[in-house]
């Protein structure tokens, strides 16, 4: 097991797809940390050097990620809310923001236009 | 439309059935029937349960499935293949075939006689020691017909001679003059690019030359193995410490028996420290054994080959195209790097360009492919040119409208090829002697057997022919 950003990983989990558990880190953000630190697209977590370990850390407690992430979403959505805006006030009913329709397909509206976006709390892969 | 008279009459053949019994049994309408052209009785069947139906499931009870993991129905219950197995599977090179039949006047080749003319047009077996060898530096690839024969066997055909050729010049050039010749292998698909660079890895385990064998460029470049910047390099240069650490072992494993009678004369400073009165492949051991210090470990094995009075070198790579463009790893602000940037390839390219010499004389070699192949313009372009020059033609001219990479121009400027083209009639006859010798061709080989595989082969081509003489039965 090692340690990422105070989350375990098994050895053979590929760094890329450790690195996109975190919120925030996708493949464009991951392809740029790992060439950072010039670490191969098919390095597997338990072949990583210590020092490369310790610099992948460094660098992710640098970033705004996971809850200071969420946070942030979350208090723009409440600062749209308490301004009064449309947006705001759609986010709260959970419905479309954008001028989308209504009469149908809205499930991805109603399941991500909330208060709480992002969820709290790390999603374990 | 058939007449009235006409449907009458083919009513009435079927309503006679009875009394034409003979008849009545090999008629496709058996059933009986009343009355022809009445649908009546079979509508008014009673309806029986058919064959093989199953009563309808009761009501409310779930039939649709369509679950995956573990509760699914139906689910492939095999056992699953352990890591790196199916990867081993791949790449496993088989080299004997005990149901092929051994040819009693299969000649073994040796070290007198591996660079004499008279081989050409004969086919001759390699003895074991170098089959070791060349299996260790990864000279036999899976695509090639190994697996048919009994034992490794090749055929020595006009480019093999010419190859023959070039290695004999090195060798007898005298104190002072060593030559380093350049090779690109180019050819068409299947032409035996890659077991002509295997003859010449061959010949030179056989006159002890040290081998340097980098066996797919493709795996260098397509960012499977670690790297890291070299330090102090400007532009900055990449070190693959995995992929140079299995390089010297497979150095180290190949030419065992000449590295182990080269003392280390040099005083390398190195990472690791070296045991008093090692040799060359005590040094090579280290390195394979300590990945990090893999690279100044090459450097230095390189400049412990390069003292006067070491044996000559050969140093070969296959797969060409894949080094002469931007490789899949990433620089620090994620641009790709090129090629070039690796410190194996830019070793490479600095002896193929002829930028950098071997002292101790030696042959470069490098093999094209077109069976996977990126396209690389600017290397089509050049080699072209130095075929057209070696070989007569009119010279191309770049078209301007495609990216020029100029570091790759620059390498392939004034290098040779040597073109690998299809066999003459006569090696097709040798060859396919061999195949029938070995059990391997059932019918006769005349004249005309060899001009038909040999057309059928694109007037001779190599891979082509193993294809329609011996993989493709009908």
């Amino acid at each position: 097991m090692v340690f990422i950003f105070g989350f375990n990983f098994p050895e053979q989990t590929l760094v890329k797809r450790s690195l996109e558990t975190f919120y925030g880190i996708g493949p464009k953000v991951s392809r740029r940390i790992m060439a950072r630190f010039h670490i191969h697209h098919t390095e597997k977590v338990g072949s990583l050097r210590n020092p490369q370990i310790l610099d992948l850390n460094a660098e992710l407690s640098n970033m705004k990620i996971e809850n200071d992430l969420r946070r942030e979403v979350q208090d723009n959505i409440r600062r749209l809310r308490d301004m009064g805006t449309y947006r705001g006030r759609r986010h709260a009913m959970g419905l479309p923001v954008r001028g989308q329709r209504t009469r149908t397909q809205i499930t991805t509206a109603r399941k991500l236009n909330k208060m709480e976006r992002g969820g709290s709390g790390r999603v374990q892969m | 439309m058939p007449s009235s008279t006409c449907l009458r009459r083919f009513s009435q053949l079927s309503l006679d059935n009875a009394s034409y019994a003979p008849i009545a049994s090999r008629n496709l309408l058996t059933t009986p029937q009343a009355s022809c052209f009445s649908t009546s009785r079979a509508r008014y069947a009673n309806p029986t349960a058919r064959k093989g139906m199953v009563a309808p499931p009761k009501r409310g009870t779930k039939t649709l499935n369509v679950k995956k993991g573990k509760s699914a129905p139906g689910r492939d219950t095999g056992k699953r293949p352990a890591p790196g197995e199916r990867k081993a599977m791949r790449k496993r090179i088989v080299l004997s075939n005990i149901n092929a039949l051994e040819v009693r006047t299969l000649k073994d080749l040796d070290k007198a006689n591996v660079l004499s003319k008279n081989n050409e047009g004969q086919v001759l077996g390699l003895p074991n020691e170098v089959v070791d060898a060349l299996r260790a530096v990864e000279a036999f690839k899976t695509t090639q017909g190994w697996s048919l024969f009994r034992r490794p066997a090749t055929l020595y055909r006009k480019e093999t001679t010419e190859v023959a050729e070039l290695i004999k010049q090195v060798e007898e050039a005298g104190e002072g003059q060593k030559k380093t010749i350049r090779r690109v292998l180019i050819g068409d698909r299947m032409s035996g690019k890659s077991t002509l660079l295997l003859q010449a890895l061959m010949m030179a385990f056989m006159r002890d030359w040290v081998v340097v064998n980098l066996p797919d460029a493709k795996d260098i470049v397509i960012a499977h193995t670690e790297y890291a910047p070299l330090p102090n390099s400007n532009p900055t240069q990449y070190t693959q410490d995995a992929y140079t650490a299995a390089l010297l072992s497979q150095i180290s494993k190949a030419n065992e028996a000449v590295l182990q009678n080269l003392p280390v004369i040099t005083n390398p400073t190195l990472p690791i420290a070296l045991p008093s009165k090692s040799n060359l492949k005590q040094l090579a051991d280290i390195g394979a054994a300590n990945p990090e210090a893999s690279w100044p470990i090459f450097n230095a094995l390189w400049a412990e080959l390069t003292k006067p009075g070491r044996p000559p070198l050969i140093l070969a790579i296959d797969n060409l195209s894949h080094i002469m463009r931007h490789s899949a790893y990433l620089s620090a602000d994620v641009k790709p790097i090129h090629a070039f940037d690796l410190t194996l390839i830019s070793h490479f390219i600095s002896h193929l360009s002829g930028q950098t010499s071997l002292p101790n004389g030696g042959l470069v070699l490098a093999a094209t492919t077109n069976s996977n192949s990126p396209s690389s313009p600017a290397m089509e372009f050049s080699l072209e040119v130095a075929e057209k020059k070696r070989y007569g033609g009119e010279v191309p001219r770049w078209n301007p409208y495609k990216h020029v990479d100029e570091r790759v121009t620059s390498v392939l400027r004034d290098v040779e090829v040597l073109k690998v083209g299809g066999l003459s009639k006569e090696e097709a006859r040798c060859l396919l002697e061999y195949y029938a010798a070995s059990g391997m061709v059932r019918g006769r080989v005349d004249e005309g057997y060899v001009g038909e595989k040999w057309s059928l082969a694109g007037m001779g081509n190599c891979g082509e022919l193993e294809r329609v003489a011996i993989r493709m039965r009908v």
